[in-house]
């Protein structure tokens, strides 16, 4: 298990970690959105490429986005792999006599194209800002207060919580216990969790209480100020109006 | 167990998203009825850290690893609260490690988060039938599962026939992960009771 640091490259410098965060949230949203919903097998392959160009504007290692997309492609391959065999449609090829489906074929790389276009433009969006800046950003951009007091608060307790998960998951092991797929082993791991429950309830409560003395109302307080310059409206615009490009171009062609 | 980015279609998607918000301003108003939403925020906050990681821990299962869900186990600990932390433990993942999707959030906290709701429904109900705690907590903890699966593989079926047979694979081998999670649950649930019964939605008199 390792840590889920998605801001570990926050303080690079390049023009997308300088950009407006509000403005990059609205504006990667809608891109994303639209990459998603790319029916295209060409447009799809632009889109790819067009994440790609934005990672390498962005200056993250190629290590770390490589590692984030490992786990999409693992949930998306065996879609590519299996929707050739099993979507009907006009026969490609037979290979010992099972048919294999151009129909199929297409669906299961748009499938991993957009998959893979999608996570590249949320690590080029959330990695290049700290995540309590993201968090202020979608409480400036008028997320219910609430939400955004969860989300904090979960935030900070995965942190704690896989310490001591592992620390007792460590003790446990040291006394030669093996996490195996049996009735013992497993009701063992429910005492682990039931515990973990218990010790991390008690932490949470004891936080709050004293958050609370301390003047805490729930709104997200950081240093960081934002402004929204010029500069920030036209990159916006310009990845929107790529985002929407193709579907403009289709209705007018 | 969560569907990534790019697979489902674009009225599947929207779907997800008008049911969740819709349930989650449901849920949320529902708890405030209650009690002070603010003072249940820990609690909240720390089911949803425990559903993340939960989810990070493997299980051997030869040929392969599963890993948990614990779906079931939030419904019963926090309520109506479980279908929010669902939503917030979705979120993080997708956002913090990408596992599961940013478009799909909705459906995701859908398909996990109305078992939630369900197995709180079904523990409630158990308890007041005195059926032993550990039974009835394997039964919510199981079922949730199982019902997760049966939407997932509906998500996956109402974005295009071609899906029927990859939805058909997905159910068989989340069988598995129901077993699992049927025995963690029920162990969850009969530690809570003996060590902090207070989390439970039980009368502590009986």
């Amino acid at each position: 298990m390792e840590y889920p640091e998605i801001d570990r490259y926050a303080s690079l410098k390049s023009p997308i970690h300088q950009f407006d965060p509000r403005a990059k949230i609205i504006s990667f949203s809608i891109l994303i959105f639209f990459v998603v919903f790319v029916n295209e097998l060409d447009i799809a392959v632009i889109n790819l490429f067009f994440s790609f160009i934005l990672i390498f504007i962005s200056k993250l290692p190629i290590k770390f986005v490589l590692n984030r997309i490992k786990w999409v492609l693992l949930f998306v391959l065996p879609f590519l792999i299996i929707m050739p065999f099993t979507a009907g449609g006009s026969e490609l090829m037979t290979i010992d006599g099972i048919k294999m489906t151009y129909e199929g074929l297409v669906l299961g790389m748009l499938i991993v194209l957009r998959a893979t276009s999608a996570v590249m433009l949320i690590l080029t969006m959330l990695a290049t800002m700290r995540f309590d800046t993201t968090i202020k950003a979608l409480y400036m951009l008028n997320v219910p207060g609430l939400l955004i007091q969860m989300l904090m608060f979960t935030y900070r307790y995965i942190f704690v919580f896989l310490d001591e998960f592992l620390r007792m998951w460590r003790a446990m092991g040291s006394k030669g216990f093996k996490l195996k797929a049996n009735m013992y082993a497993l009701s063992m791991l429910g005492n682990v969790v039931g515990m973990l429950i218990v010790k991390s309830y008690e932490r949470a409560d004891r936080v709050y209480q004293s958050m609370i003395s301390k003047g805490y109302t729930g709104n997200p307080k950081t240093m960081v100020k934002f402004n929204m310059v010029a500069k920030d409206y036209a990159i916006a615009f310009l990845l929107i109006s790529i985002a929407i490009l193709p579907y403009i171009s289709k209705v007018v062609l | 167990m969560h569907i990534s980015d790019g697979v489902l279609s674009s009225s599947v998607i929207i779907v997800g998203f008008v049911i969740t918000l819709v349930l989650l301003m449901i849920t949320l108003r529902c708890s405030m009825k209650q009690s002070d939403v603010k003072e249940q925020i820990p609690k909240l906050s720390v089911m949803a850290g425990a559903f993340f990681v939960a989810s990070l821990i493997h299980i051997p299962v030869p040929p392969t690893s599963v890993h948990l869900i614990l779906n079931g186990l939030m419904g019963v600990v926090l309520g109506v609260l479980s279908y929010p932390a669902i939503f917030i433990g979705l979120t993080l993942q997708a956002v913090l490690f990408q596992h599961g999707g940013f478009t799909t959030i909705g459906i995701n906290t859908m398909n996990m988060g109305i078992p939630a709701l369900l197995a709180y429904g079904i523990f409630k109900i158990g308890y007041q039938k005195g059926i032993p705690l550990v039974l009835i907590g394997a039964i919510s903890g199981g079922l949730a599962v199982f019902i997760s699966v049966i939407f997932l593989a509906m998500s996956l079926i109402t974005t295009g026939e071609e899906f029927i047979d990859i939805a058909r694979l997905i159910a068989i081998t989340h069988v598995p992960i129901v077993i699992i999670e049927a025995i963690v649950t029920g162990s969850v649930v009969a530690f809570l009771a003996k060590v902090k019964p207070e989390l439970l939605p039980i009368d502590m008199e009986r």
